[in-house]
């Protein structure tokens, strides 16, 4: 192949390429899309072509308050959840990544694995559990389930945070005299604050989001995707297109959060430190 | 100047004596034994329960096993949920593998590096907003009346409605988008790390694209595949909801009209809510799982 056809080639595959993320951000983007343009049409069925514009599912879903009812539920359940997740999850990381010692490794295994067990199953299981000591279908029995799968996340990212700390400072707070709790709490602390948050905000979607285990175990006090599961079977409106435009503009919030903290801790490489 | 030095060792490290690993560890070690051990323990064992009266009475019998083998292939048809569950979720995964490699290709070589980190949010954006309103989002796209078809023809392109609504692939369709956020993140994160002087290396020694592509880039890239396919398959034989919302339950796939075996459990619990059967019906899951986690461990052993 002489060069004139291989940069020809080359130009055409960038093309096709730039062609491919487009399409691949359409279809990324296109339910979330539909979800808000179709919270604000007049017809009760969101199809085309447009019949006009309406503030009437908002009305409606202000006036129900089943499904707001619902994500007040969440709005409770989910920040605590992922308050005392990342509180455990950040003592456990501090300790894994700082001493060594018999059954770490089985250990790591077995406080990363509630991630990789389906909630479906874990969802059979705490209802199992509860329903023998009589804790099951409160908001309490979601938040003690939901604590389990969120350890984990907050576990992974603090400690891709401790790793990116220099151990010498904290060593140096030692030599200054510091105790350990001191060097904890002043100097290791303040440089996991990132990986506190971010993880924070991991298990806070991951909690407002799961449906499963929820499902199970929430009776009549259901978390919003129970909420919205329950209404997808019984009545289809746009209402759930309104609801979906708020959870929207939260995730935006959220997102901006994970932009300014998770991201550059994933793109960071890990900082070579003494032994 | 001379600095005078407080302490003679150079880094003092308290690890031996210090009892803070306790405090720090036991709590969580606590919860995670009452919470997450003691649960699947039960789990298991429920299973082996009976019901009398609408009530779960604790016991060994083998009562629960032998009725879902025995219906293995009548009644409730087991085993054919559980061929559908594999199915789907192998041909999701692989699905997924394809679309997503390229797109993580294109933010690594096409996307300036200023823009890529604005790039990979737009990507991962979607993760961020409740799967179940995506789906519903999704059912309102690709049902027989909805965007999709309606657009498709008044082109005139197609002449009857496409159905996918309640098909397998709806269910794909729900899955893929839970999917690729993840699997474009893992991608990219590990594209980005491959050293790029391979590349020109190979490139230099006069490979065609195709060829340091092929044979430079893909191996490089096969630990995060391999994440990808494990923590794809795990997800779509878990998932209940896509199948439920998008696929209705018993979608229709190249094996037929069957449910899903995670559909199965969920609604038979919630027809009959029999909690030692349904653990039972879990406990085979659990067991499904950890033959592909053993499997998905062992090819990606094979490779370092």
């Amino acid at each position: 192949m002489t060069r004139q056809h291989q940069s020809w080639f080359r130009h055409s595959l960038a093309a096709s390429g730039w062609v491919y993320l487009a399409l691949g951000y359409g279809l990324l983007m296109l339910p979330i899309l539909t979800l808000v343009i179709f919270s604000f049409e007049t017809s009760r069925f969101p199809t085309l072509p447009w019949t006009g514009w309406t503030w009437d599912w908002y009305r409606q879903l202000l006036s129900d308050g089943k499904l707001l009812q619902a994500l007040r539920a969440s709005l409770l359940v989910s920040p605590l959840a992922a308050g005392i997740a990342t509180i455990l999850g950040f003592f456990a990381a501090y300790a894994l990544n700082r001493f060594e010692f018999p059954g770490k490794k089985v250990l790591t295994i077995l406080l990363i694995v509630p991630i990789l067990v389906p909630p479906l199953i874990l969802g059979v299981a705490f209802l199992g559990l509860l329903s023998r000591i009589n804790l099951q279908g409160h908001l309490h029995s979601i938040l003690l389930c939901h604590v389990v799968i969120l350890i984990p996340t907050a576990i992974a990212l603090i400690t891709l945070r401790l790793m990116q700390m220099p151990k010498a400072i904290e060593q140096a707070a030692w030599n200054l005299g510091a105790t350990e709790w001191q060097a904890l709490w002043r100097v290791v602390l303040p440089w996991s604050i990132p990986g506190i948050a971010g993880a924070f905000l991991l298990a806070f979607t991951f909690s407002f989001d799961e449906f499963v285990i929820a499902w199970f175990v929430s009776g009549f006090e259901p978390t919003l995707p129970v909420s919205i599961y329950n209404f997808l079977g019984s009545n289809l409106s746009p209402a759930l297109n309104a609801v979906g435009t708020i959870v929207f503009l939260m995730s935006v919030l959220l997102l901006i959060g994970v932009e300014l903290l998770l991201l550059p801790m994933l793109l960071a490489q890990p900082t070579k430190s003494e032994p | 100047m001379q600095i005078p030095f407080t302490r003679p060792q150079a880094s003092w490290t308290p690890d031996r004596a210090s009892r803070l690993k306790y405090l720090c560890l036991v709590p969580v070690v606590l919860y995670d034994s009452i919470f997450f051990l003691l649960p699947l323990v039960f789990l298991i064992w429920i299973g082996f329960w009976s019901v009398e009266n609408y009530r779960a009475v604790p016991g060994f019998s083998i009562a629960n096993y032998s009725d879902i083998f025995g219906q293995f292939f009548s009644r409730s048809r087991y085993a054919y949920a559980i061929a559908q569950s594999v199915w789907v979720s192998a041909t999701t995964t692989l699905l997924g593998l394809l679309l997503c490699y390229p797109f993580a290709l294109g933010l690594v070589f096409l996307v300036p590096a200023r823009l890529q980190r604005f790039a990979l949010v737009l990507a991962i954006a979607p993760f961020w907003t409740s799967y179940i309103l995506r789906l519903y989002a999704w059912q309102t796209v690709i049902n027989t009346n909805g965007l999709l078809n309606t657009v498709l023809l008044r082109l005139g392109w197609i002449d009857v409605p496409l159905q996918i609504i309640f098909t397998q692939m709806g269910t794909r369709i729900g899955l893929l988008h839970y999917l690729a956020p993840i699997m474009i993140l893992i991608l990219y994160l590990v594209l980005r790390n491959i050293d790029q002087t391979l590349l020109r290396a190979s490139e230099n020694l006069g490979a065609t694209l195709w060829q340091s592509f092929w044979r430079v880039l893909v191996p490089l890239s096969k630990p995060g595949l391999v994440y990808c396919a494990v923590f794809g398959s795990i997800i779509s034989l878990g998932d209940v909801l896509s199948g439920i919302v998008l696929g209705g339950g018993t979608g229709k796939s190249l094996l037929g009209s069957f449910p899903l075996f995670s559909t199965v459990i969920l609604n038979e619990y919630a027809a009959s809510t029999n909690l030692p059967r349904t653990s039972a019906l879990a406990t085979l899951l659990i067991a499904m799982m950890v033959m592909i986690l053993v499997l998905g461990l062992q090819f990606a052993a094979v490779d370092e």
